[in-house]
């Protein structure tokens, strides 16, 4: 993958014009060749970047990754169990935001639990249909994003949802100087991880992704597998979606912004495979990292959002094509 | 009998083919096939499974290349370095399996894959030639425009041979057209197979079915282990006549042991199962303790048998029970828990987890049982692995490794270890449970299968190959067109089954 490192490279340093478009030679070059290129290139960018070797900017790397982070690594199950992605992520998360905004009133407990209960019932309902009936699972998303944000409109009015309480706050709190959600993202990160490697859902999770097919015939609860991978994605947007809700105090309906394609970019950064049976929380969390670092090297550099988005999007085409040239070459 | 194909250009030879020999790393699938076919003849190709029928069709259009031999068209030798190469040389392949597309029109179809087609399309010429050759073959009721998507199956098949007629072939090949056709679609197939050869082009035609090789074709080479044994006139043969042919030596019971008593008490017991379009009518019981074997070739029904037990035929009905529980056998889910284990006849797509190690394969299908409330204990998984790999006879260094990396038999016994030494399966049921896997491989497999059987489970086989039958079989049924045809206890040879495989019920 050096073609691709050069232009990361390129992108990163922006010495000179963005990625020349050059199209991989189709050389299948070894998984270990693209670490080896892209970690000192990451050690080279860090130390000599102002300020990027702080703890203040080591804190601000991570609390960035928290939020998309706590639904990518929910996102990983779905696409280890092979139902891609979900395209209905950012309005799943806006339509929690509210609910536990809504019900602020209730105390903090109570609306947390609704706004997990939400989150899970949105999530499970769509791997249900995947899982038992065989739904393609982008068209099923497309289709459920637009319903969902579509009562979240309707459930608003169109105006921002304010809280009658504000118990939320202590979600904005920070332990030990970090934000809740970093901790949050770490447990969520053990647990999935704890799931997939050592429950018997979580192994199923892989085969279903490996091979539906034969999973099936092997009698093997697809459609079950499924809805777990789902519940669990549903629970992890909920979180983000609760955070979200009291970092910005208020819910309109664009909450959940750029949501969706952010936590699939590191899921994929992370290596996971789009087509499943392949992938880790470990990974994912890594992924996140990277976007985060990366992000935040070019914000300290002085990039506008517009390089930053394009640097991203180079990234994850990167890996991508790294991946599927790894298991190209481990099939043959 | 023989079919109104022998016009006018009959006995000026179109194809010859020369000493033909193929090998696959070092074993040969093909040793020396020598035939000629005429213009304007329709040629039947036979032999039992593994004899080098498919090898020899795909050399013929351009898939493998010839170690030795050589392929003659119209008097010139012809290398056919691909399908493309072939096609231009005037060879039209009908497959196996259907190649056309259901989401376009007929006249897409068969523009689909020639060669020939302009960049631009010309598409009220394209239209007109389909009419013509849609006509020719009698087939006025299909329209070019019409989505295949429309059409029955076996109207597809004829799609499928317009569009090999399209091509301007000199030689058509067809192999098993009709094994997944009613007989009123196969006469249509053979009333379009006369029709292409009556215009003075040659057919090969390639089927199990030997009654329909002796209806259709004017003369019939016999492949047995790779090489020609001859080619007769079909006139002078009847159906127990080419079956000795097939097989030389007729294969007897290689194993005719004694059997303990049949155990009644845990049987699986079907009645009336049917499954639409596949499978007419089939009942059974099968104590445990007895190898059941269904004989049938592709179509038969033998493996829908298989599969709709095991949950994969949602349209199934009938009534199963298993030790005296009924089977919900319309969910593969519901099926595995009460005690169906399922073997698919393709371990690629429908059975293991390629990507996945040795170890991850064996205890796929057991791994609520390896821990507690849904967690896997790695101390209980390592035992279970090593316990099935030593019952499965797998190398224990090699575990680690994905499946993938493993020989075809090695394969299989991880597929088929994965069912066993589970106190939750009854019924093991295996689809062609040694395709494609060596002769050593073969053998341990079946020692795991009579081991299975001895040890008290309910054993059922669907195979194609006699020999396999005939080792394994306590009970032998065979079947044909989603019948059955005959049962055999102990008293099978490899001619009746042949026979009744190949004949089916009006013969037997």
């Amino acid at each position: 993958m050096t073609t691709a490192d050069r232009t990361r490279e390129a992108a990163a340093n922006a010495s000179g014009p963005q990625p020349s478009a050059s199209p991989a030679r189709g050389r299948p070059t070894p998984f270990a060749i693209a670490l080896a290129v892209l970690v000192p290139l990451f050690v080279v960018l860090a130390v000599t970047t102002d300020r990027f070797l702080s703890l203040d900017n080591a804190r601000a790397i991570l609390a960035s990754a928290a939020f998309v982070g706590i639904t990518a690594v929910g996102a990983t199950l779905v696409m280890v169990a092979g139902s891609a992605v979900s395209l209905a992520t950012s309005q799943t998360a806006t339509v929690v935001a509210m609910a536990f905004l809504a019900t602020q009133q209730l105390g903090l407990a109570t609306a947390l639990l609704i706004a997990l209960a939400c989150g899970i019932a949105l999530c499970a309902v769509q791997g249900a249909v995947i899982g038992f009936w065989g739904a393609n699972p982008i068209v099923l998303t497309i289709a459920a994003g637009f319903a969902i944000g579509g009562a979240a409109t309707w459930f608003s009015g169109g105006t921002p949802v304010y809280p009658d309480a504000r118990g939320f706050e202590t979600l904005n709190s920070t332990w030990l100087g970090l934000p809740i959600a970093v901790y949050v993202l770490l447990l969520v990160t053990v647990v999935a991880q704890w799931t997939l490697r050592r429950t018997t859902a979580g192994r199923q999770m892989y085969l279903v992704g490996e091979n539906r097919a034969a999973a099936r015939a092997a009698g093997l609860p697809v459609g079950r597998v499924t809805v777990v991978a789902w519940a669990f994605f549903g629970a992890c947007t909920a979180l983000t979606g609760v955070f979200l809700a009291s970092f910005n105090t208020s819910a309109t309906v664009t909450l959940g912004g750029t949501l969706t394609l952010d936590a699939i970019a590191a899921v994929l950064v992370g290596g996971t495979a789009i087509a499943g049976g392949r992938g880790s929380a470990l990974q994912t969390l890594g992924g996140a990292v990277v976007i985060s670092v990366l992000s935040d090297v070019l914000l300290l550099r002085g990039f506008s959002t517009g390089t930053q988005t394009l640097v991203k999007g180079v990234l994850v085409l990167a890996v991508v094509v790294a991946v599927h040239l790894r298991s190209a070459g481990s099939r043959r | 009998m023989n079919a109104p194909s022998t016009g006018q250009t009959r006995g000026r030879v179109q194809v010859r083919v020369e000493g033909l020999a193929r090998a696959f790393n070092g074993i040969p699938a093909v040793r020396e096939a020598s035939f000629t076919v005429g213009a304007g003849e329709i040629h039947g190709l036979c032999g039992h499974n593994g004899a080098g029928k498919s090898t020899v069709v795909k050399m013929l259009s351009g898939q493998l290349p010839p170690d030795r031999g050589r392929i003659v068209l119209d008097g010139e030798a012809v290398e056919l370095g691909s399908r493309q190469a072939a096609q231009r040389k005037g060879v039209a392949l009908v497959d196996q399996e259907l190649s056309v597309v259901p989401a376009l029109t007929v006249l897409e179809n068969m523009l689909l894959g020639d060669i020939d087609v302009p960049f631009v399309n010309h598409r009220r010429r394209a239209t007109a030639r389909a009419r013509q050759i849609l006509d020719g073959m009698g087939l006025e009721r299909i329209s070019p425009d019409q989505p295949l998507s429309a059409l029955s199956i076996g109207e597809r098949q004829l799609v499928e041979i317009a569009k090999a007629l399209s091509q301007n072939a000199r030689l058509v090949i067809l192999d098993e057209p009709t094994a997944t056709l009613s007989d009123v679609e196969s006469a249509h197939v053979f009333a379009a197979i006369r029709r292409i050869a009556a215009t003075g082009r040659a057919v090969i035609f390639v089927s199990h079915r030997l009654s329909e090789v002796l209806e259709l074709c004017d003369s019939v080479t016999v492949l047995r282990d790779g090489r020609t044994v001859g080619t007769t006139p079909t006139k002078d043969l009847s159906v127990d006549e080419l079956i000795v042919r097939m097989l030389g030596e007729a294969p007897g019971r290689l194993a005719a042991a004694e059997r303990p008593d049949a155990d009644l008490g845990h049987a699986l017991r079907i009645a009336e199962l049917r499954v639409p379009g596949r499978l007419a009518d089939f009942s059974l019981t099968a104590p445990a303790g007895r190898i059941h074997a269904l004989a049938g070739q592709l179509g038969s029904g033998a493996s829908d048998v298989l599969r709709a037990l095991a949950g994969l035929h949602p349209t199934a009905t009938g009534t199963v029970v298993l030790n005296d529980r009924a089977v919900p056998f319309r969910d593969p889910v519901r099926a595995a828990r009460s005690g169906v284990g399922f073997v698919s006849n393709d371990r690629k797509s429908e059975g293991l987890f390629l990507g996945r190690s040795v170890a991850w394969n064996l205890v796929a299908t057991r791994l609520p049982s390896l821990g507690r409330g849904g967690v896997v204990r790695p101390r209980r998984e390592q035992d279970a692995v090593r316990s099935l790999a030593e019952l499965a006879g797998l190398p224990q260094p090699r575990l680690g490794e994905p499946v993938a990396a493993l020989s075809g038999g090695n394969q299989q016994k991880a597929f088929v270890g994965r069912c066993l030494g589970r106190p939750d399966v009854f019924a093991l049921l295996l689809d062609e449970p040694t395709r494609g896997v060596d002769v050593g491989g073969r053998a341990a497999i079946h020692r795991l299968l009579r081991e299975a059987a001895d040890a008290g489970l309910v054993v059922m086989i669907a195979s194609t190959e006699l020999e396999e039958l005939l080792e394994l079989g306590d009970v032998i049924i065979t079947m044909r067109d989603g019948r059955v045809v005959g049962r055999y206890e102990g008293d099978a040879n490899g001619s009746r089954l042949m026979r009744d495989m190949t004949h089916g019920v009006e013969g037997a």
